[in-house]
């Protein structure tokens, strides 16, 4: 009896010390989920302030109290304060006779073109006439590999509505221009959306983040994506720091798409740290190779994993 | 660059350390905890990091010392010790012999740098007189073939792949077959992306390397992934047996702690990084040098007798 209750405390008043071994497991735990140091000592630290001088209900345990206010911080940084209704969005800016404008940024490799391609085939599902924009005129096979997405979402649109086409002008041009060009010719040509898919760039690569500030200018998009991978560790905070301030005064990240969650398991820390420091939502998870794999955020179920 | 901010925490954790008046049992904890605090920020695995505290401490075995010992030194060269540990798994790479037909297959996560890496190392070796060559292998990623195909064109390296064979398989076994007749020194196979949840993309991964034979399979890791690297590498290590690594994406600001991880949860060398988008953007990798320049050449490196 005496180890089942030992920690039972009902109806204590929570001291510092109460907290400092629970406090350190919890920051343990939320570091094995690959959640950024900086972030776990962040909701470790409010957590703290928030359980210090508060009385635990009765056979409650530090660690049920414990457990239960983090799953509160979590899911209250996690929670989107605006609606991110992108269907009604498009439909409030083609109203204006424009199309909604769409880009997708973010560091090498994280899955950029692949989840632009899902934002297509999800337009598509939806009877939406769409443009991609070839804008990484930089890596080789760029071009080549979104001629291909176009080509499989053609033959998938046959089946779902839609129409898609591409934009391109090869390798070598100004991102920014063909951007720009893009979004006239998506004007003229009556398309419902552009989605522009960009270089990958690293985040302390000053001169590849400056160009991204007149990138905005010319494409003017109405939203702007940040492709973050699951897969990543600490450096998930720089990334979402940087690229958010990379688009000139008076612009930043309207969201995030966390990319790569099905090779992580429950390890899906990297969403809460580029959250954590930028306080940008995610707005869509890439959670597999194929079209349909990619998802609108479930706080709940993401907590849960979290905290299992 | 990998693993800078850390080499200059743990400097600075060991030298206030040993600088300090009262060299006392806690603040020989304090600066385990910092140390402990900058490898876990760097992405080392959360579990390597309590064993690497662990067994400092118990090489140090901060009570039970005679006033002679050279304190100072012995927490130093505990520290380098295991820093060199993580990242020397001791195990000798393939080295590939001129006048045969050398076959290095490629593996690795989704987007990790896999078909720009095996262009630079078949570059790599070309400009080291042997005779080098590609084959893609990546029937399923969008562009793959068209990508291989661009930078060894750059590179002028000649390469093998299809547009139309779906299976890369056939593609990689009819690829590897053309170059060894033709001779080739130092054929590089290039596969898809993959994760150990995906069971049929391993079992490919499985059959192209039964299909091929190489003689070397190299991992490819990113510098940035963070705590899932132990699970993945394990599970790549288990079904393709790689015997070697190579962490790319250096030239970012990630510290390269999961990747190095990786290198302990596999017993597996590292043996270049990626520094950079270029073909030329590759280094050689070895750990004590590494390790040296990491806590800064001094007086540490002339503690250790290699
Ligand atoms: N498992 C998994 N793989 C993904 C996901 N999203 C993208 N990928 C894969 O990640 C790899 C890289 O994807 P890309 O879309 O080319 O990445 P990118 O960011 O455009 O790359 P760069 O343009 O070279 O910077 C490809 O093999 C994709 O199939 C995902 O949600 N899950
Ligand atoms: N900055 C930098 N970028 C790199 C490095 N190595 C590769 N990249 C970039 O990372 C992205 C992905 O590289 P790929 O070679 O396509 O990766 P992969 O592993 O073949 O991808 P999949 O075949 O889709 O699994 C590209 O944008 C590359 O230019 C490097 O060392 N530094
Ligand atoms: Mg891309
Ligand atoms: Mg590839």
């Amino acid at each position: 009896i005496g180890g089942l209750f030992r920690n039972v405390v009902g109806g204590k008043t929570l001291t510092k010390e109460d907290l400092e071994k629970p406090l350190k497991g919890m920051e343990d735990h939320l570091l094995k989920k690959n959640v950024a140091r900086e972030a776990a000592v962040r909701l470790c630290d409010s957590v703290e302030r928030d359980l210090i001088g508060l009385k635990t209900n009765s056979f409650t345990t530090i660690e049920s109290t414990l457990r239960t206010a983090m799953e509160r911080a979590l899911t209250k940084i996690l929670t989107p304060t605006s609606s991110l209704d992108l269907l009604r969005e498009i439909s409030t800016v083609t109203s204006t006779n424009r199309p909604y404008v769409l880009s997708i940024v973010g560091v090498n490799g994280v899955g950029k073109s692949t989840n632009l391609s899902k934002i297509a085939f999800f337009l598509l599902q939806n009877h939406h006439r769409v443009l991609i924009a070839a804008a990484d005129t930089f890596r080789s096979g760029a071009v080549e590999q979104l001629r291909v997405h176009v080509r499989n979402l053609k033959e998938l649109s046959k089946r779902e509505g839609g129409e898609v086409d591409i934009f391109e002008k090869g390798y070598g041009k100004d991102a920014a221009n063909i951007a720009a060009d893009a979004v006239t010719f998506a004007k003229e040509n009556k398309y419902d959306v552009v989605l522009i898919d960009t270089a990958g760039r690293r985040h302390n690569d000053a001169r590849l983040m400056s160009s991204l500030e007149k990138f905005a200018k010319l494409a003017k998009p109405d939203k702007i994506l940040m492709v973050g991978e699951a897969l990543v560790g600490s450096d998930a905070v720089a990334q979402a720091r940087n690229f958010n301030n990379s688009f000139g005064a008076g612009r930043g990240l309207d969201g995030f798409v966390i990319s790569k969650c099905d090779t992580v398991g429950d390890m899906v820390g990297t969403l809460v740290s580029m959250v954590h420091a930028t306080g940008i939502p995610v707005v869509f998870l890439g959670v597999g190779q194929h079209y349909a794999d990619l998802r609108g955020l479930n706080v709940g179920s993401v907590c849960r994993l979290l905290m299992s | 660059m990998v693993l800078q901010d850390l080499g200059r925490r743990i400097n600075a954790a060991v030298n206030d350390l040993t600088r300090s008046s009262n060299l006392d049992e806690k603040a020989f904890d304090a600066m385990l905890k910092e140390i402990g605090n900058a490898l876990i920020s760097s992405d080392v695995n959360v579990k390597l990091v309590a064993t690497l505290r662990a067994s400092i401490k118990r090489i140090v075995n901060f009570n039970d010392q005679s006033p002679g010992v050279n304190k100072k030194r012995l927490i130093q060269k505990a520290v380098f010790d295991e820093l060199v540990k993580l990242v020397d798994p001791h195990a000798e790479p393939f080295k590939p012999k001129k006048g045969k037909s050398n076959v290095i297959m490629f593996v690795g996560l989704q987007g990790s740098g896999k078909t720009t890496t095996c262009t630079k190392l078949a570059r790599w070796y070309q400009a080291r007189g042997f005779k080098a060559c590609l084959v893609c292998a990546d029937t399923f990623r969008a562009g793959a073939f068209d990508q291989l195909k661009q930078n060894a064109t750059k590179a002028k390296i000649p390469y093998y792949g299809s547009h139309t064979q779906t299976d890369p398989v056939v593609v990689a076994r009819e690829g590897v077959e053309k170059f060894k007749k033709e001779r080739f020194e130092i054929i590089i196979v290039d596969t898809s992306g993959r994760h150990r949840q995906e069971k049929d993309l391993f079992d490919e991964m499985v059959q192209i390397q039964q299909a091929v034979t190489p003689d070397q399979t190299i991992m490819v890791l990113d510098a940035s992934i963070g705590q899932a690297a132990e699970a993945q590498s394990r599970a790549f290590k288990e079904t393709a047996d790689f015997g070697a690594i190579v962490i790319t994406k250096t030239d970012g600001a990630a510290q390269g702690g999961g990747a190095i991880s990786a290198v302990a949860a596999t017993h597996t060398p590292i043996i270049f990084i990626g520094t950079g988008e270029h073909m030329l953007d590759l280094e050689r990798f070895a750990p004590q040098p590494f390790v040296s320049k990491l806590l800064g050449m001094g007086d540490v490196a002339g503690l250790v007798e290699h």
